[in-house]
């Protein structure tokens, strides 16, 4: 038995701890597993990808997993952007995706139909559990559900040793989501059938839309030269977006001087006075391509006009 | 010396006899070559260098920023900060403090930056040896810096000057080191020839400024991250420069003699055309070596002398050519290759080179004194089938058969 699994997410949600933590509780329950995760800038909300196999035999070719058995996504905004890891999923594997949406909907995003889905709230549930917006915990208890391993208990020894804080916490949300977890069996399996594609070896996708050179082009003495950084949306890092009530606002640019990534901008509107006669005015309004969803401007702004909604 | 000296008749530069130590050769060439910012700070026996040039900025002789930096990791720093500005720099160090600025020496090479340095060469401690062997520069043959080796104050003021032509170079544009016996060459009084007019020096190397560098009108971002998409590539440029420079090593050699009427190649050979055995050695032992080649040859065995000059990047073409019908290969190494396959550096790498085996000496390890006389005996050894190859012998060592 070999199982060879992908963790996608954002850097800060736990996806390299998810891995070391399933693979220590599989290494207790007498498997064999190996986590080799892959750094890029390690960057908070920067996509991150992990490698993580298990097997009833000792593991000795590290090699990148090209084509899963298993992708686990933390984040279900990845799956456009990260498609080609979902292609890559053996037919008759398993899609684990931790989504605030219905199953139903769940299942259009992936779109597929050849493998096992399961959807999960864990950002829910590490919200209510942890407090923070981490999903490994409850990520790691889905996976031990639909594959039968590791066991609950051993996930709650390797909390200890890999967090070894909030054991408690943690492990309750791992149960929750074990429970939680909707498994959606696929609609047709074609053992025979490979998959679409696979997940090449380099990690050049990580580090933005670059043209990928031979040593002669690339700038000499490794010179960067002034780019743009217009083209890195951070929309896509949102758990929460913020929502104003124009009725509340009071115009006192507040949340714009406190935004750190200038997403709150002034858009005219359409109002109506109380008279019935229409007119445009200024509004704020947020910029959904850079907002990184921190919630800074719905802590100061004065009136509580900005709330923030949960979107992932 | 002699050999290479063309006939004042035929210099196209007017030139002045002069007597220098080593180390005051090689500030005077800093002074020709017109650098203008220099960090160093002093070590044994390099520190003449730095006080002369010290004086030459203060006398107004010399137009440069001269930095006193607390210790060579700076000294390295701020050259390269400099030199990333486009100025043209120098530095110079010995022994540990190269040891302490080794952090930096990579980052020259990654940044591309034709950074000139002098070593006055001294062995590492411990024990606390002040005194001259080639431990130091040998152990930064891998960074990527290309590596003069002099024989004597007059080569070592000369390489100097070629050495900003060639890093300074379109082609090559990385740092490059002129090494020199410490003591043996930095504190010994010689005669040289300097040109009279010192801007014949500046119309030989003039101050290309064409290396990728920092300008408010161009900005660029300069020793960023590399991920593994991209290091490996951008360190391959500095690879292949390397390779290259090989060329424009030999071509600033050829253009030195025709205008200054010295050159001195990538290797220097000495009666190695019909030779049965060759002596290899480098630095100030080579006019030993050269003697005990004239004695071996009135004794009637065609004996052969080739000195390194230039070790990065390696000739290895010219070494197997100029090699190739020689039955017996004597290398004599003055740093320790500890534990390595022989124990001497350059003895392992000409033997990766020729593909023959070769007689490895160990000489003056910690400045130990050397005569003619001894290298005659051993290369006597040699010749007799006394001694076997692919093992190390030493010359001075006591208590060592």
């Amino acid at each position: 038995m070999r199982v060879e699994t992908v963790w996608l997410g954002r850097g800060g949600q736990g996806i390299v701890t998810a891995t070391y933590i399933v693979a220590n509780a599989s290494i207790i329950d007498g498997f064999h597993a190996i986590a080799n995760p892959e750094f890029g800038a390690e960057r908070r909300g920067a996509p991150v990808k992990a490698f993580l196999t298990i097997s009833k035999e000792p593991i000795e070719d590290q090699e990148p997993v090209k084509t899963p058995d298993v992708v686990v996504v933390f984040d279900d905004k990845l799956i456009d952007s990260m498609r080609f890891a979902i292609d890559a999923v053996k037919p008759g594997g398993y899609v684990i995706i931790n989504t605030g949406k219905s199953p139903e909907e769940a299942k259009k995003l992936v779109g597929r139909d050849d493998v096992y889905l399961v959807v999960l709230d864990a950002i829910d549930i590490a919200r209510r559990h942890v407090k923070l917006d981490v999903p490994n915990g409850p990520l790691a208890g889905a996976f031990s559900k639909v594959m039968g391993f590791p066991t609950l208990e051993s996930i709650k020894q390797a909390f200890e040793t890999q967090l070894g804080k909030a054991v408690e916490q943690n492990f309750a949300a791992t149960k929750e989501a074990y429970e939680k977890a909707v498994v959606i069996p696929p609609a047709r399996v074609d053992a025979s059938a490979k998959p679409k594609g696979i997940i090449s070896t380099t990690s050049a996708f990580l580090t933005g839309p670059y043209e990928i050179v031979g040593w002669r082009e690339v700038n000499k003495a490794g010179a960067v030269f002034p780019g743009t950084s217009l083209f890195y949306t951070t929309g896509g890092w949102r758990i929460d977006k913020p929502v104003i009530d124009h009725s509340k606002c009071i115009m006192c640019r507040k949340c714009w001087l406190y935004c750190p990534d200038d997403a709150i901008i002034e858009a005219w509107r359409e109002a109506e006075g109380p008279r019935g006669r229409k007119f445009r005015m200024k509004a704020i309004d947020f910029d959904y391509q850079y907002c990184k969803g921190c919630g800074v401007c719905a802590e100061v702004c004065p009136t509580g006009a900005i709330q923030m909604v949960r979107e992932l | 010396m002699t050999a290479q000296i063309v006939a004042p008749k035929e210099r196209k530069v007017a030139q002045k006899r002069i007597a220098l130590t080593g180390n005051h050769a090689v500030a005077l060439a800093v002074k020709m070559a017109r650098a203008e910012v220099i960090a160093a700070y002093p070590i044994t026996p390099q520190t003449p260098v730095v006080e002369k040039l010290a004086e030459y900025v203060n006398n107004g002789e010399l137009d440069a920023e001269f930095i006193p930096v607390e210790s060579e990791h700076s000294a390295m720093s701020a050259v390269i900060g400099a030199s990333a500005m486009g100025a043209r720099t120098f530095t110079e160090t010995s022994s540990q403090g190269l040891g302490h600025m080794y952090e930096n020496l990579p980052i020259a090479v990654g940044m591309r930056l034709p950074i000139v340095m002098g070593m006055a060469v001294r062995t590492y401690s411990a024990p606390i040896n002040v005194w001259g062997d080639y431990s130091d520069v040998m152990s930064m043959r891998e960074l990527g810096w290309i590596i003069y080796i002099a024989q004597n104050a007059q080569e070592a003021f000369d390489t100097v000057i070629q050495a900003y032509r060639v890093a300074e170079d379109s082609r090559v544009h990385l740092p490059a080191v002129v090494a020199y016996d410490g003591f043996w060459t930095s504190h010994v009084l010689q005669p040289l020839d300097v040109p009279e007019d010192e801007e014949e020096v500046m119309r030989y190397a003039p101050i290309t400024r064409s290396w990728v560098k920092l300008d408010v009108d161009n900005p660029a971002q300069l020793g960023a991250v590399g991920t593994p998409e991209w290091y490996w590539e951008i360190r391959w440029q500095a690879v292949e420069a390397l390779r290259a420079s090989l060329k424009v090593i030999q071509e600033a050699d050829e253009e030195y003699g025709k205008v200054f009427g010295r050159s001195y190649g990538l290797l220097t050979p000495y009666r190695l055309e019909d030779a049965e055995l060759a002596i290899v050695a480098y630095g100030s032992i080579f006019g030993l070596v050269k003697k005990v080649v004239d004695r071996l040859r009135r004794e009637g065995v065609r004996a052969g002398a080739l000195r390194l000059r230039v070790i990065r990047p390696w000739p290895g073409d010219m070494f197997k050519k100029l090699l190739e019908h020689v039955d017996k290969v004597a290398v004599i190494d003055r740093a320790i290759n500890h534990g390595g396959p022989l124990y001497g550096p350059m003895a392992v790498e000409i033997a990766a080179t020729i593909q023959k085996p070769v007689y490895n000496v160990l000489a003056t390890i910690g400045m130990r004194a050397i005569d003619s006389d001894m290298i005659y005996d051993a290369v006597v050894k040699i010749h007799r089938g006394l001694w076997v190859p692919n093992t190390p012998y030493t010359v001075g060592l006591r208590g060592y058969e």
